[in-house]
């Protein structure tokens, strides 16, 4: 990590010491690379994508590499998590006969908690999803995918017409166009982003700052008690994370069913 | 007996699962046609103030494209009537078409 934070965690930058506090910003989100191959950085926000592609693929792996008809151990934890998936994420959108989108809708949920998580793991301390790069291949996986299932499910010309419901009186229409289409093609798949990313990002913000401050304000005076203050504030936050990063994974892949559902078959 | 309760309380669990994706996916729509509607608008006027020199056009763009925005809503899901609210068991058992795969179950279902 560069920036203030290294500098003030590894010294005794205390209030009263001299030095003011250094405000965690953006510089908090950018790594120096682990390492270089020419002129490609590999830097720690990779590394943990990686590592979370690997726990999903492991743990999905060896909890049915050889399934039972009466699950012990990992595959009961592994038919749990997807059953969940199944009950709480694609059912409620899809119905049974969604069951097909059950694979991508697993994969998608566990990759993003798996992310979102390692912030509140030590060592790892950072959610991958709060860099928006690592956010928008996952968008456009699923942005292609509902464009590609509601022109074969509709016809290009039916998925069109379809956005707007039936009904609705023909200038009318014509002054919905314009929303529609920006709404469809720009802002649904904009805000499925930047929802994720910004949440992880604000989230990863304030436990920095909160935990930061307790370090900062630490000293033999009245900063004890803000210390102790901030302190308190850092594992409410962190506290509220362990809910925010399920929830945001939660939230991306169900909207990604609703998204599908609605490609699959006009809503309205 | 317990196994009516069960079904019963399967059946709430199922129709609040339902209830929450409706909810995002109505609450996400609904924040997506606000800034579409400013937006689609927006520029409309823009370019129109662009060409007539009337900067005004720019933010009376968006305020038209927010009006437009929120009646639509209003017109949408303000009755419960159009917002494509039914749920997946209402729609033969899914909101989709057909999806690849069919009527397939999981083993081990429960």
């Amino acid at each position: 990590m560069t920036g203030d934070v290294g500098v003030l965690a590894s010294g005794g930058c205390h209030i009263f010491s001299g030095c003011g506090f250094p405000a965690p910003g953006l510089q908090d989100f950018e790594w120096k690379p682990l390492f270089s191959i020419g002129s490609f950085d590999f830097t720690k926000p990779m590394l943990l994508a990686i590592l979370a592609a690997l726990v999903v693929i492991v743990f999905f792996w060896v909890a049915f590499r050889s399934p039972k008809l009466v699950p012990r151990g990992m595959q009961n934890l592994g038919e749990i998590a997807i059953l969940g998936v199944r009950d709480q994420i694609l059912r409620p959108s899809l119905g049974k006969r969604g069951d097909s989108y059950l694979p991508l809708l697993v994969s998608l949920f566990f990759f993003i908690y798996i992310m979102n998580v390692m912030e509140l793991i030590p060592i790892f301390q950072f959610p991958v999803t709060s860099r928006i790069g690592f956010v928008w291949p996952l968008v456009f996986i699923v942005y292609f995918l509902y464009l590609y299932l509601g022109v074969k499910n509709q016809g290009p010309w039916g998925y069109l017409k379809n956005m707007i419901p039936p009904g609705v009186p023909a200038p009318i229409y014509i002054i919905l166009v314009p929303v529609e289409l920006l709404r469809f093609f720009v802002f649904q798949p904009f805000t499925l982003g930047v929802r994720l990313f910004g949440n992880m990002f604000a989230g990863h913000l304030l436990l920095t700052i909160f935990t930061l401050a307790s370090w900062y304000l630490l000293s033999l005076s009245v900063g004890l008690v803000y210390a102790a203050g901030s302190f308190a504030l850092a594992i409410f936050v962190f506290l509220l994370e362990t809910l925010v990063t399920l929830l945001q994974a939660f939230i991306f892949t169900t909207l990604t069913a609703t998204y599908i559902a609605s490609s699959v078959e006009p809503a309205h | 007996m317990s196994s009516g309760n069960d079904a019963s309380t399967q059946a709430q669990k199922r129709a609040a699962a339902e209830g929450r994706a409706q909810g995002l996916d109505i609450g996400w729509t609904v924040f997506s046609y606000l800034l579409a509607g400013m937006a689609a608008y927006g520029a409309i006027g823009w370019l129109i103030g662009r060409a007539v020199h009337v900067s005004l056009l720019f933010p009376i763009g968006m305020l038209v494209g927010l009006a437009i925005s929120l009646g639509y809503i209003i017109y949408r899901y303000g009755r419960g009537g159009l917002g494509g609210t039914a749920s997946p068991q209402d729609r033969g058992g899914h909101r989709g078409g057909r999806p690849p795969g069919g009527d397939k179950e999981m083993s081990g279902d429960r």
